[in-house]
């Protein structure tokens, strides 16, 4: 029997990109721009990435390392603002459990010719599943990824 | 078209907790069933109501949409993404001002035995309030109101 529990955390990201606004935003507007950095580690594989990239339309992409879990992430979106901010929510699965759901703010400003970036994520994670620190440390990581991809000119 | 508003998002997370009189799966009976949440929820004095739907099931959705003395057209709308019961809800939610969105939240409610008989309800709402149109102090006394009302429901009044 799963012992239910909630843990409610919100970390904040902000970091500069050299790309200005309206690239950063095409890596996330455009599925196969943002299939050059939303994945997971190289040794995972392909994953399975499909996207609706407007208000009420969702995301889903899942992988995992070769025995297993998939990790599966499924998102909905709530609001964009070409250019600006990107409002969607959430849920990670391991296998079939939820083991979170988070609200994720993106915010895109001018900076030079680059832009600020700044991430806001509240999340409840379910069960023990996984922690707040594991989320914040893998986002980094998954950030880091989109830095590389627009070097590459993602 | 471009978008020249000045956009901000102000993130907040509140708590509200309760104690009920009654076990959880009472508390738990008044979101999920459709006639109860009405009492408490869905109809309030002064709001015109113009559009309602309900559905409780995880991926399931609740939309309404309510008018005030005809000034502006509020519409909600929230999608459940885990409902134990008698344990535990969780549900994203948006609340737009005519066209305009004024927020998009995550609600998270707790309930667990307290006593021999009653409830503990933890309310965890964690909100991203845009562009300036919504503050989070009122849409936690909006929430104050609704957890009251939920009382006199479950209370018998």
């Amino acid at each position: 029997m799963t012992q239910h529990s909630t843990q409610h955390a919100t970390f904040v990201i902000e970091r500069d990109y050299d790309a200005a606004p309206a690239r950063v935003f095409r890596a996330f507007a455009d599925l196969d721009a943002k299939r050059q950095w939303f994945t997971g580690p190289a040794e995972w594989g392909p994953d399975e990435h499909a996207m609706d990239f407007r208000i009420g339309g969702r995301e889903t992409n899942s992988g995992g390392p070769k025995d297993g879990p998939v990790h599966r992430f499924e998102a909905l979106y709530w609001d964009i603002v070409e250019n600006q901010r990107i409002v969607y929510t959430y849920e990670m699965y391991l296998d079939d459990a939820r083991i979170s759901v988070s609200l994720s703010t993106i915010e895109l400003k001018p900076k030079g010719k680059g832009t600020a970036f700044r991430i806001t994520e509240q999340a409840v994670h379910l069960d023990g599943h996984d922690s707040p620190e594991q989320r914040e440390e893998g986002t980094r990581g998954i950030l880091e990824q989109l830095a590389d991809a627009l070097k590459r000119g993602a | 078209m471009t978008d020249t508003r000045e956009r901000s998002a102000a993130h907040t997370t509140f708590t509200l907790e309760r104690d009920y009189p009654v076990a959880p799966a009472r508390v738990f009976a008044a979101f999920a069933d459709s006639q109860a949440r009405h009492r408490w929820f869905v109809h309030e004095e002064g709001w015109k109501l113009t559009e309602y739907d309900f559905d409780f099931r995880v991926g399931g959705r609740e939309t309404g949409r309510f008018s005030q003395k005809g000034i502006a057209v509020y519409t909600q709308e929230a999608l459940y993404y885990d409902i134990q019961p008698a344990n535990r809800i969780v549900f994203a939610y948006s609340m737009k001002r005519d066209a305009d969105l004024i927020s998009t939240s995550l609600v998270t409610i707790v309930l667990q035995p307290a006593g021999a008989t009653g409830t503990k309800l933890v309310f965890t709402e964690q909100g991203a309030f845009l562009d300036g149109l919504d503050q989070a102090s009122e849409r936690e006394a909006g929430w104050n109101d609704l957890l009251d009302r939920l009382g006199r429901e479950v209370g018998g009044g």
